[in-house]
């Protein structure tokens, strides 16, 4: 994929913008929740709706439903929309090893999941690596922890630079070719460029199977660059009922620091 | 009467020459991929009369009493002013019931207007009916809607796993070493087999048996040398072709030495030899090896290409049964390495073939010819090795290595059963045998192992056994018109594994096996041809209907690399295609060209892709046009054009956006619902040639590429418009505009 993407930046002699006659599919709901070992909360649920393809990038809000985060150790907690679309909540402490479960009744219809918080692995430290491919210098931040051996591992990295989330990057990481090595993997950014004395802050998450397959196949059919899949699809969630989205129990560990 | 045909200065055998009796016109022969030919007639005076396309016809006068060989040389007057010249044996398309072949000579293509100036008979080939082009300048083809991996590519007789360098921009062939290119994109022989659409045949020159000879070409980004001469006068040859593309020497010559540590470039050796020993067996031995060089400073580089050889021994038993019996060596790998900070790794993958070939002809009489023969392949894949260095973030791991027997008998009869009508039938009967050592997994339907099975060494783990029908009809309208039927089933057992838009040198091929089953097709296509003026135009017009069995594509997000679980990934289905595709060709004179059209429709069916429902395949482009022609001004100059329009592939683009995570997500309805937009290009091309002596031969080739410029997209992708975050944008990537070339060419 590196490969085809260097080459293919050589070979393109003009890019630009086309308008497609593209379909606009009815509006779908999306949910994005998560929990995580943070105890200090709240944890937030957002429900919105598609839009079609060609209208600004403004997702209208699901207000009115009802939700419901319950875990295994017998806690449940109901959210409120605390701004329209947004769903909080009130009590619930997230703990590594427990199983949440989720129930979103929107618009008559239930959505249900479950996603498992694993154990937190350690960040040690944030590096970084300077590339130079034909001309264009860049620098990529490298995150370096022990994987722990002998159990699957999946990994989310989320950097914001200058406290702004670079949102065009996804970064999910199975140690399913690396079980229990010390791992130093770059996070090849798309969208923005590091520049020396930038603020950058990098969070690990330790995410279950299905929020990474979740992400790695959001990645496959991103559409970009990278999402290079000869068919894209809709991303499998691990919501019921056809909704768009994830539900995701994870751990955060984070490093700020200067590039350099 | 039987004997060679070859060509009266270099002594190069003819492939697909034809022999006709004067007095006796049913009583004809076609040249064999060894120039071999056998006509049996009742004793008498003949005359016979050997003619083949840009030679002179020769006529030889028999009397013919007992068995007896007669080798015949032609003259290649391709470089003179061919006037059209009325001859037997050129209506072949009309007379033979084979149909839904093309056949290319590299005469034909050489004037052609091409990308960088590279002739390219894979390319070449895209301009003819029924074969597709994988993309702007790519060299994979798709054959009536079969995928790329679905035709065999054949070079002197050796499979040619991955028949492009550069990712798909140039071909394997190198065509200074390539003597004849058949494509069967119908009624297959019955020698051939193991994959569904298509085979292409690809025979390499055996060199000049008389006198030593160089050629070669510089082009802009690439340079050919050609040396052949005889080891032994008339009695034995070499070749040796070579060429290398130079684009990283420029970037060589870049001062930031970041990028004059890049490398891209690739080389390929065609070698042949070949040993008369007596006027029965004659023994060749042929070879090729390919290498592709990418690499970016000391952080990343991939080799990968092809390695064939082919030890063949030509025997006659009698002027009416021919042998040929092959050994033959194919191996394909790549080799990745990446130093990145602590991660030093490299992953190498393999395919390799050992194959016997035992193929028998046996001209019975004027009207029954019969082919026989054996083949047996022992397969092995490397799907993957991942060396890592102990401070890597990865773990070193060897996927196991994949075993596998493929045989096959086979005959066809071709029987004329009078002048109006003539037939071959035959049968192929297939036999793929899975074997150990391995562990072997079933799975259920969510893909977790449900089961494993050691085989140890040399056990059969799963077998299957094909038979594929062959069977095609002539029936002759007139003297030069005729109307073809034919039934054709083909069975594939190799599958390359490929999830993304282009090919890439990485994709691994796997063998069938518990999990995956053998792919079938049923093709039937019904063909009217018609020669107008002498034989100097030819028009097809065929139309072909194929089914097919056990397609592959994969699940949601499928991990294809490095996964010993590879086989969970893949969902199977079928697939059906169809089309009609019309052929005019011009085939003599100062003017010659063809226009080609093809109407099609490609689909598959997969229970867990698209609800169940028919979609468009990747390949289904529903117009094909391509117009060539070639126009000969004097003895100095040659101006040729040809002309490209195709429908846009069937892609999968959004149909709406949603947010996740701060991010715009698309979202997806139906697999292939939407269409590229359509392509066209124009190239045209002018050879200017050189003062010509006996010595010494020139010519200066120009072409410009894509002549108006077209954007033709390559891809369109979507995005996040970086300028205006409150809106998504898509974005079209053309390649190619106006890429003009020159090469000068030589002989001496």
């Amino acid at each position: 994929m590196i490969l085809a993407g260097v080459l293919a930046a050589g070979l393109y002699a003009c890019k630009k913008t086309v308008h497609l006659n593209l379909n606009s599919a009815a509006p779908q709901i999306v949910i994005e929740g998560e929990i995580t070992d943070d105890t200090t909360g709240p944890y937030a649920v957002r429900i919105n709706r598609s839009i079609p393809f060609y209208t600004e990038n403004s997702f209208p809000a699901v207000s009115g439903a009802s939700i419901k985060i319950s875990d295994n150790e017998g806690h449940v907690d109901s959210l409120v929309e605390t701004s329209p679309g947004v769903y909080t909540t009130q009590t619930l402490k997230g703990r590594p090893g427990n199983i949440y479960s989720l129930s979103v009744l929107a618009q008559d219809t239930l959505y249900t999941a479950v996603s498992t918080m694993p154990q937190p692995v350690k960040l040690d430290s944030i590096t970084f690596n300077h590339q130079h491919i034909f001309g264009d210098k860049s620098i990529f931040a490298i995150p370096n922890f022990q994987d722990p051996p002998g159990i699957a591992n999946y990994y989310q990295f989320v950097e914001y630079l200058n406290n702004k989330l670079l949102n065009k990057d996804i970064f999910v990481f199975d140690d399913r070719l690396s079980d229990g090595r010390y791992i130093s993997r770059s996070l090849r950014n798309d969208s923005a460029y590091l520049q020396p004395s930038d603020w950058l802050e990098v969070r690990m998450y330790c995410i279950d199977k299905p929020v990474f397959d979740y992400f790695d196949q959001l990645e496959q059919s991103s559409g970009g660059d990278r999402g290079n899949a000869a068919s894209p699809a809709n991303p499998v969630s691990n919501i019921s009922n056809g909704a768009l989205g994830y539900f995701s129990a994870h751990t955060v560990r984070s490093i700020k620091l200067q590039v350099y | 009467m039987s004997g060679t045909i070859r060509d009266r200065s270099s002594g190069e055998t003819l492939i697909g020459a034809s022999v006709v009796l004067l007095e006796s016109p049913n009583n004809s022969s076609i040249s064999n991929s060894y120039g071999f030919y056998s006509i049996s007639a009742i004793p008498g005076s003949y005359t016979m009369v050997v003619s083949f396309a840009g030679y002179g016809n020769d006529t030889v006068a028999v009397y013919l009493r007992k068995d007896t060989s007669i080798s015949i040389t032609l003259e290649n007057i391709a470089k003179q002013l061919q006037e059209a010249v009325v001859t037997a044996g050129r209506n072949n398309n009309v007379t033979k019931p084979m149909m839904g072949v093309q056949k290319l000579s590299i005469n034909e293509i050489k004037d052609l207007p091409v990308l960088f100036g590279e002739k390219d008979i894979l390319k070449t080939l895209q301009l003819l009916p029924g074969v597709q082009s994988a993309g702007d300048g790519n060299s994979g083809f798709f054959v009536r809607g079969g995928n790329t991996d679905q035709n065999l590519i054949l070079l002197d007789e050796a499979t040619v796993y991955n028949p492009s360098h550069l990712l798909g921009f140039f071909s394997t062939f190198n065509s200074d070493a390539i003597k004849d290119v058949t494509l069967y994109k119908g009624a297959t022989p019955a020698e051939y087999g193991g994959r569904l659409s298509s085979v292409l045949d690809v025979k390499m020159n055996d060199g000049n048996n008389k006198e030593y000879h160089a050629s070669g070409g510089i082009g802009l980004i690439s340079s050919r040398l050609n040396i052949e001469g005889p080891i032994e006068k008339d009695k034995s040859s070499f070749i040796v072709s070579a060429r290398r593309t130079y684009a990283d020497v420029f970037l060589k010559l870049s001062k930031d030495s970041n990028t004059n540590q890049n490398s891209l470039y690739f080389y390929d050796i065609n070698a042949k030899a070949n040993y008369r020993l007596g006027d029965k067996d004659r023994i060749y031995f042929s070879g090729y090896f390919g290498k592709d060089k990418l690499g970016f400073g000391n952080t990343f580089g991939i080799d990968y290409g092809n390695s064939t050889g082919t030890l063949r021994w030509n025997h006659i038993f009698s002027s009416r049964m021919f042998s040929n019996t092959s050994l033959i060596y194919s191996k394909y790998n790549y080799d990745i390495k990446i130093n990145s900070g602590n991660n030093n790794i490299g992953i190498t993958s393999y395919i390799k073939d050992l194959h016997f070939k035992e193929d028998l002809q046996y001209y019975a009489n004027a009207s029954n010819k019969i082919n026989f023969g054996l083949d047996v392949i022992n397969h092995t894949t490397s799907p993957g090795i991942i060396s890592a260095s102990s401070t890597s973030s990865f773990n070193p791991l060897t996927l196991q290595s994949k075993h596998a027997l493929e045989s096959a008998a086979y005959f066809s009869h071709d029987l004329t059963i009078s002048t109006k009508v003539s037939i071959n039938y035959g049968l192929r009967a297939g036999a793929f045998m899975v074997m150990g050592p391995g562990n072997f997994y079933t799975y259920d339907k969510d893909g977790n192992a449900l089961d494993t099975t050691t085989y140890s060494n040399g056990k059969v783990v799963k077998s299957y056994f094909n038979l594929e029908p062959r069977f095609s009809m002539n029936f002759r309208l007139t003297s030069s018109s005729s109307v073809k039927l034919a039934y054709t089933r083909t069975t594939q057992n190799l599958h390359l594994l490929s999830n993304s838009t282009s090919a890439n040198p990485t994709d691994v091929w796997i063998p069938s096996s518990n999990n995956v089953k053998p792919e079938i097709a049923d093709q039937v296509s019904a063909g009217y041809y018609r020669n107008f003026k002498d034989n100097q135009y030819e028009f097809s017009s065929e139309v072909y209907y194929r089914g097919m069995q056990n397609q592959i594509d994969y699940k949601n997000g499928a991990q294809l690399i490095a996964n010993e679980n590879v086989e969970s990934q893949i969902v199977f289905g079928k697939g059906r295609a169809y089309g009609w595709e019309l052929f005019l060709k011009k085939k003599y004179g100062k003017f010659n060209g063809w226009i080609s059209y093809t109407l099609s429709r490609t689909e598959r069916q997969f229970t867990e892709i698209n609800s169940g429902h028919y979609f468009p395949a990747n390949q289904d482009r529903t117009h094909n046009l391509s117009v060539v022609g070639i126009y000969k001004i004097n003895k100095k100059w040659t101006l040729s054009a040809d002309f490209t329009y195709y429908s846009g592939n069937a892609v999968t683009w959004p149909s709406g956006k949603y947010e996740v995570n701060g991010q715009i997500a698309f979202l997806y309805t139906e697999r292939n619902a939407y269409r590229m937009p359509a392509y066209n290009r124009l190239d045209v091309g002018a050879t200017l040639q050189g003062k010509k002596t006996k010595k010494f031969d020139t010519n200066w080739n120009f072409s410009i590429y894509n002549l108006y410029g077209r954007e033709n997209p390559y891809s369109i992708t979507f995005e996040q418009d970086p300028d205006d975050p409150s809106k998504t944008r898509a974005l079209q990537y053309a390649l190619f505009r106006w890429v003009p070339s020159i090469t000068y060419n030589f002989k001496f």
